[in-house]
């Protein structure tokens, strides 16, 4: 073990920040608070702080961080990976062991190269905490010293610091900047070993339980809404946590309108509007269901996940809530004390992530060859990638369609992948891309990023017999299955359509629909929720459930796929049900709010399920005890 | 494509927000390169009614008030209500909480029974508008945000989040952890919480944000020391017209 004295750290630090080659931040007073900050000069360090008011997660995420620049005149798009060398002195170990469990969050299945390259390029001189903060819990989380994860870790010994070297990077910044280090005296090296943490408060529980326990009462609303009553909604729990990940994209257009950057800014889902959509719906609409999530995220979903509860005891939340009920140790404790039967301590081990494929924001140009007005508020785009490639994408699967300087929003890919050179969508008018996308003209670009989630097997279901259910706006990503199957008719048995929309003059399609009639070798049924004396109407009159008792089907033996708005598939699944289709046959596609596609904003998520990810399309069986799926 | 035509009115405020705007300067210069302003009390002398978007500051405090806005809104395609006045009903909606023959007196003098006057209101309460820029002053960057959007032909992020969130993200030190109370729990926010920044608080003058947690709010004021009449006067500085609805 190696002892540097204070002086010479000092004379370290200033050698760093006067050679200028890395930024050198460090903790510093803010007010009568902590931050992490650049220092001008190694003085303002104030090692001895006890938590900092935003974790250093901010150096590898910032609170807002550009994506891409794009130019509206030539409708292109640069990627913006914003690095810089960094020293970063002063990181106790929760906030290193945050930071280990962001590292696994950003490169599992799409690596996150906007975090990752920044995380490269930074040093980090940890320092074992000489105070802590009333709230903090580190070490019933077991994160009050760590064995890994910096690159120098640094202990007070009184007029001087053990100093451990973690990594090959710490070495070379010690040695580069002359560090003045000796080995450690025996009264040094025992003062190190006797170190031990400081301790603000604890779980009166073994935290291995915490996900047995969230589980067993995550249908406890009582508990959940008590505890979530005074909420304001504020999100800064969740804004100021050094394991919270969730962003929002948004675009912003220079002055002259012509340039303009696409940037992402943390986003909470304790905030009201974090999963709602431009249609009205909001998928978390209560205090009580965004509280909940919150805990169950960190305590239980992640944990599935990856193997850690995403919680490091820092108690940043604690001491940020107004209405003091964000703190972990609080709700822990209080669930532990209502639970009749005390759940199992199991010790899970963090999932060995090795990073997947580096995603970017920047999408592929398409230009736009056709569009035709469908129905009263819906638009069939078709588009060519620019490249000329073909998108490749499975039925079922859903692309993100930019428009610069006005954003971007998930559309399923409505055409078949048979269908080739060209692909479609089919867009309803509802927001602001959405309104863009009307706007568009022949040979208008827009960016397509994708195609993105798990679509429908259509290899699984060759030689099956298919009975597809389709209600207003879902006969947009059905149709890409639908047709497909059309195109290759001999694979498949049976085939049957049932369609319903609002009125007559909604229907989509309708040249489609006209050729289905001329077609012996599927059975299709049409029903619209109303119509008046002047429609010519000659099909089915109620909801599209009324359609199902009907239907002549071989209810064992038949896979159902039902798309459309939120509130059909818990009616239509009923009326499945009660014609003795199993929960297995029955296959959907659901919607959420999406801002990334790549499993990363948070926005898509229903429990622990990533709808951009492994939806959007599901098998009944596999979501139906997803409380938040069909709720 | 011609530039589209901006013109700029002032009805019951201060006119600081006016001032905001030619503040503007360089930012100001590059917008117009894509506008023109016809008519701008503060910074113009011509009028005219041929403009296709009509920036409107000041609250309504009047019913002949009402009748230049339905005319403006005739004349403009997009209607921006700029400032707490003219998007909340701001500072002038105080009077709403007031005794009408007091205030008349006050403001008007001897001549209070000339005036017509009733509950100052904001833009919107008189007629549909595009957007709202909230802020007693205005926030440049959320002004030109605005603006530029429209001119996109997309509707303005103007955030249904309250203050605490930009704050957080700004890492300040809550108002709260220095003995002093603050509403930006309920606050709209969209002013990237300048006035936390600086080091004071947020005293609301962007308005409440949709369906707001006043009550939970009022039990954290009332923790940290504050009697219930001061609670409600907390509230009532810029929320005067909202808390009403
Ligand atoms: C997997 C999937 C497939 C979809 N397929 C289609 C389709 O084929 N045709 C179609 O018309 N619509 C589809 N939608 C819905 C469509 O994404 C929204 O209507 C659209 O995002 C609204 O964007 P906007 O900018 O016009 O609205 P705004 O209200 O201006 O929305 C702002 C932003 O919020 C997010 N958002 C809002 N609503 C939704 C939503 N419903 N889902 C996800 N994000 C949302 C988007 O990022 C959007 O850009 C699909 C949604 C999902 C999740
Ligand atoms: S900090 Fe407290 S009040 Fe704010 S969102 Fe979180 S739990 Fe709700
Ligand atoms: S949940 Fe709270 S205590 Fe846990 S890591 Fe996040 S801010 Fe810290
Ligand atoms: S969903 Fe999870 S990561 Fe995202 S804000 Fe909520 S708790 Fe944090
Ligand atoms: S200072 Fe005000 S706006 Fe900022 S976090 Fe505290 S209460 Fe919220
Ligand atoms: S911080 Fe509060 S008072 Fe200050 S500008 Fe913003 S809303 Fe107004
Ligand atoms: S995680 Fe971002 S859309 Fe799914």
């Amino acid at each position: 073990m190696k002892v540097i004295s204070k002086g010479d750290f000092t004379s370290f630090v200033n050698g760093m920040i006067q050679d200028g080659s890395s930024k050198v931040v460090g903790v510093k007073e803010k007010g009568n608070a902590f931050a992490f900050g650049d220092l001008g000069t190694a003085d303002e360090l104030r090692l001895d702080y006890d938590v900092t008011l935003l974790p250093p997660k901010k150096y590898f995420f910032p609170q807002r961080e550009t994506l891409l620049r794009f130019d509206r005149t030539n409708d292109s798009a640069q990627s913006v990976v914003d690095v810089e060398p960094m020293v970063i002195i002063g990181v106790h170990p929760y906030d290193i062991a945050a930071l280990q469990q962001m590292d696994a969050v950003f490169a599992e299945s799409n690596a996150d190269p906007y975090y990752m390259k920044k995380r490269e390029a930074a040093v980090i001189i940890g320092m074992n905490a000489v105070n802590t903060s009333e709230w903090n819990f580190a070490a019933s989380m077991g994160a009050e010293s760590v064995s890994d994860g910096y690159d120098i870790m640094l202990t007070d010994l009184g007029g001087s610091y053990a100093v451990e070297v973690g990594s090959s990077k710490g070495e070379n910044l010690l040695l580069t900047h002359g560090a003045a280090l000796r080995e450690a005296n025996g009264e040094e090296q025992a003062a190190c070993s006797s170190y031990s943490a400081p301790v603000g408060k604890s779980l009166d529980f073994d935290a291995a339980a915490i996900p047995a326990l969230l589980r067993a009462h995550y249908g406890n609303e009582a508990f959940w809404e008590e505890h979530s009553e005074k909420c304001l909604k504020c999100g800064s729990c969740v804004l100021v946590c050094p394991t919270c990940y969730c962003f929002d994209v948004k675009d912003e257009a220079d002055l002259d309108l012509k340039g303009g950057e696409r940037y992402r800014t943390w986003d909470g889902c304790l905030i009201e509007d974090f999963a709602s959509v431009a249609s009205g719906e909001n998928f978390r609409g209560t205090k009580a269901a965004r509280y909940r999530h919150r805990y169950n995220k960190k305590g239980d979903y992640l944990n599935e996940r990856f193997g850690f509860t995403a919680c490091v005891g820092c108690g940043r939340c604690s001491s940020q809530c107004l209405p003091d009920i964000a703190d972990p140790v609080k709700v822990f404790n209080d669930l532990w004390a209502v639970a009749d039967t005390k759940p199992q301590a199991i010790e899970s081990t963090p999932a060995e992530i090795s990073p997947g494929e580096e995603y970017s924001f920047v999408p592929r140009n398409a230009t736009v060859v056709n569009k035709t007005a469908m129905g009263t508020t819906e638009m069939v785009l078709e588009l060519k990638l620019d490249d000329g490639s073909e998108l490749g994408h499975q039925p079922g699967q859903f692309v993100e369609v930019s428009a610069f300087g006005i954003g971007e929003a998930p559309i399923s890919v409505s055409s078949s992948p048979t269908h080739r050179g060209t692909f479609e969508l089919c867009v309803r008018k509802i927001g602001n891309v959405t309104t863009k996308l009307h706007a568009l003209e022949v040979g208008d670009k827009v960016g397509i990023r994708g195609p993105f989630g798990v679509g429908f097997d259509t290899e699984f279901f060759k030689g099956k017999n298919l009975l597809f259910i389709a209600g207003g706006l879902g006969l947009a990503p059905l149709r890409s299955f639908f047709n497909f199957v059309l195109d290759n008719r001999a694979d498949y048995a049976d085939v049957k359509i049932l369609y319903g929309c609002k009125v007559p003059g909604e229907m989509l399609f309708g040249n489609e629909v006209a050729d289905w009639d001329a077609r012996d070798d599927i059975d299709h049924r049409m029903t619209v929720d109303s119509c008046t004396e002047e429609d010519t109407w000659e099909g089915n009159v109620g909801v599209i459930t009324t359609l199902i008792p009907g239907v002549d089907i071989d209810a064992e033996d038949t896979y159902c796929i039902v798309v459309g708005p939120p509130i059909m598939y818990r009616f239509v699944i009923k009326s499945l049900k009660e014609k003795g289709v199993p929960d297995d046959k029955i296959i959907v596609s659901l919607e959420r709010r999406m801002k990334c596609g790549v499993g990363k904003c948070g926005h898509c998520q229903m429990n622990g399920i990533y709808v951009c990810q492994e939806g959007p399309v599901f098998n009944y069986a596999d979501i139906k005890d997803v409380p938040e799926a069909l709720e | 494509m011609s530039k589209p035509r901006v013109a700029i009115f002032d009805f019951a405020g201060c006119e600081g927000d006016e001032l905001q705007i030619v503040n503007l300067e360089e930012s100001l210069l590059g917008l117009l390169g894509h506008v023109e302003v016809v008519t701008f009390r503060e910074a113009m002398k011509e009028r005219t009614d041929d403009y296709d978007i009509a920036i409107v500051e000041g609250s309504c405090t009047r019913p002949e008030d009402e009748e230049k806005l339905k005319h403006i809104r005739e004349c403009a395609s997009i209607v921006i209500a700029i400032g707490s006045c003219a998007a909340i009903g701001g500072i002038n909606s105080l009077k709403n909480h007031l005794d009408p023959a007091w205030y008349r007196a006050e403001v008007y003098g001897d001549k209070a029974d000339w005036f017509d006057t009733y509950k100052a209101r904001p833009i919107s309460a008189v007629i549909p508008i595009e957007a709202a820029v909230p802020g007693c002053p205005i926030d440049r960057d959320e002004f030109l945000h605005v603006v530029k959007t429209l001119l996109l032909g997309r509707t303005p992020d103007i955030p249904n989040y309250p203050i605490c969130v930009e704050c957080k993200k700004n890492e300040n030190v809550c108002a709260f952890d220095r003995g002093e109370v603050c509403v930006g729990p309920v606050t709209r926010a969209g002013c990237n919480s300048c006035c936390v920044n600086e080091g004071t608080k947020c005293w609301g003058c962007r308005g409440l944000i949709d369906d707001p947690e006043k009550n939970a709010h009022m039990e954290v004021l009332e923790a940290h020391g504050l009697t219930p009449d001061e609670v409600i006067k907390n509230f009532q500085t810029y929320f005067g017209w909202e808390g009403d609805q």
